[in-house]
């Protein structure tokens, strides 16, 4: 195994991925990281798939602009989107304020280091990935057909679940790929706005290399995390081939 | 509005997008010591501080030369790639490019792993050694598919005119094919050159003392104290990124850029 120190044995990292299926702890890191990612896979599309359609429709000249807008955080470093969440979820940040100000409760409650705020963090990673993969499917299916849809009387829900949707389901399909494997893997995001208390697969492993240097535990996540990418991104060119033969 | 659940859903998309990056340049220019908001007065002192903290400074250039070395090495070995794989007949085509493709989907932590166990460990490589090693390989895909994506539009007809008027594959390669190349190994550079800069989980296992990364040593400070530093060093970044896309905008158009990339 690459990622193995020449004098750990794989015997030994195998022994100690056996544990960790069982472990309660481990498992609840495997979870919490499947789980995270699944949602956060969901928003992704449900937000990112109609923004691409308004992009790509939309007549306005400030869709370009906006599509900008969009794409615009793909080249920003990590480090510096998630850092504004710190000051909106912080123990004086923005939004425990507003809530307080508000009236809504009395004390600010705890939003840094919970689940919440690792699912925003990776949304707003990952939302311009999924706009920009359902933004080149949507692209591509000539508008002609929502209007004939339209025009034979299917109402726009109608059109859009019946013509849209299904013409650019590959698209969606690496929409949710991309952003499925870039939350399994990502680590900036859950080690800032997850802490020790919401531990994911990445932030396990660089603590197993780093902190406890415990080469065969590393090892043993490392290869939890790449089955998980490599099922994903297999059963998704899978589907992609299915949906290319029928 | 015609579409109000589109028009909800985009508004909350933009706001999850949008509104952290404000919060950051805000906290930025606040005169008090404290992440809170609102800020507590207005003042420059956080960008001074941020410009005069040596570990900062270090790193940024550690960075750039990093990012810079491996995006040309990246374009050295993904470009004629990407000639070899469009152009040539080679067999395995498909291998060659879902091999030089891959590494987008493969969990850069792990990678960083494998390499701090093969290179480091294994061959006893130096940080910065390891670091291009992995950046490189991280920028192929990047050169290669921006790259196909521009030789794909280019019509194969004009080398072969050029050939068949006399010049040598050389010449023709250097006065035909190049120049139609250009624009994207320009975009293909500008966007290596920013992801390795910004890359964390590669870069996270391969620092030693003699070598650091920004990004990581930004996340670093974060942990070990809570001031508005960090917000003004990210908005200096913000302004250098946005001078950048805005220089990618006007010379090649963001949907080349990345359309090149999600093909």
């Amino acid at each position: 195994m690459l990622f193995a120190p020449p004098d750990v044995p794989a015997s030994e990292i195998f022994a100690r991925l056996g544990e960790m299926l069982t472990d309660p702890y481990d498992l609840e890191v495997i979870g919490r990281t499947v789980g995270l990612a699944l949602a956060v896979t969901i928003i992704c599309v449900v937000l990112g798939f109609p923004i691409a359609y308004w992009l790509a429709r939309s007549p306005s000249r400030w869709s370009g602009v906006f599509l900008a807008v969009a794409i615009f955080p793909l080249m920003l470093s990590n480090v510096v989107r998630t850092f504004g969440w710190l000051v909106i979820l912080g123990s004086k940040g923005a939004l425990g304020q507003l809530l307080v100000q508000l009236g809504i409760v009395d004390v600010a409650p705890q939003l840094l280091y919970t689940k919440l705020a690792i699912v925003l963090g990776l949304t707003q990673l990952f939302l311009p990935l999924a706009i920009i993969s359902c933004y080149s499917a949507v692209a591509q299916v000539d508008p002609g057909l929502d209007d004939a849809s339209r025009g034979l009387g299917a109402s726009r829900i109608r059109t859009m679940w019946n013509v849209v949707i299904p013409l650019t389901m590959p698209g969606i399909v690496v929409a949710a790929t991309l952003v499925f494997a870039g939350s399994v893997t990502a680590y900036t995001t859950p080690y800032l706005l997850g802490g020790s208390s919401q531990r994911m697969l990445s932030t396990q492993l660089f603590n197993y290399a780093s902190t406890t240097v415990d080469w065969a535990s590393a090892s043993a996540t490392a290869l939890i995390m790449t089955v998980l990418v490599f099922l994903v991104s297999g059963l998704s060119s899978l589907i992609g081939r299915k949906g290319a033969t029928s | 509005m015609k579409r109000p659940i589109t028009a909800a859903l985009a508004v909350i998309g933009y706001v999850i997008m949008i509104v952290p990056i404000i919060f950051v340049v805000a906290t930025a220019f606040t005169a008090g010591s404290t992440l809170r908001f609102p800020p507590d007065g207005i003042s420059l002192r956080w960008f001074d501080e941020a410009l005069g903290y040596e570990p900062f400074i270090e790193a940024a250039i550690s960075s750039l030369q990093l990012a810079m070395l491996a995006t040309v090495l990246a374009l050295l070995v993904g470009v004629p790639a990407t000639l070899a794989v469009h152009r040539g007949k080679l067999p395995g085509k498909g291998l060659v490019e879902g091999l030089f493709l891959s590494p987008l989907i493969v969990p850069e932590l792990v990678v960083g792993l494998a390499l701090f166990q093969q290179l480091m460990i294994g061959m006893d490589l130096g940080n910065f050694s390891t670091l291009l090693v992995g950046h490189t390989a991280l920028m192929l895909p990047y050169a290669v598919r921006v790259t196909g994506a521009s030789l794909a539009l280019a019509d194969p007809g004009l080398e072969e005119a050029a050939r068949g008027l006399g010049a040598s594959p050389l010449r023709a390669f250097f006065t035909v094919t190049l120049p139609v190349l250009r624009p994207g190994i320009f975009s293909a550079g500008l966007l290596s050159v920013v992801t390795s800069f910004n890359n964390v989980p590669l870069s996270l296992l391969l620092q030693g003392r003699d070598f650091r990364t920004l990004p990581v040593t930004m996340l670093d400070y974060v942990q070990q104290s809570y001031d508005p530093m960090v917000a003004a060093a990210s908005t200096l970044i913000l302004a250098a990124t946005v001078v950048i896309a805005v220089i990618a905008e006007r010379t090649v158009g963001f949907a080349k850029i990345f359309g090149g990339i999600n093909q």
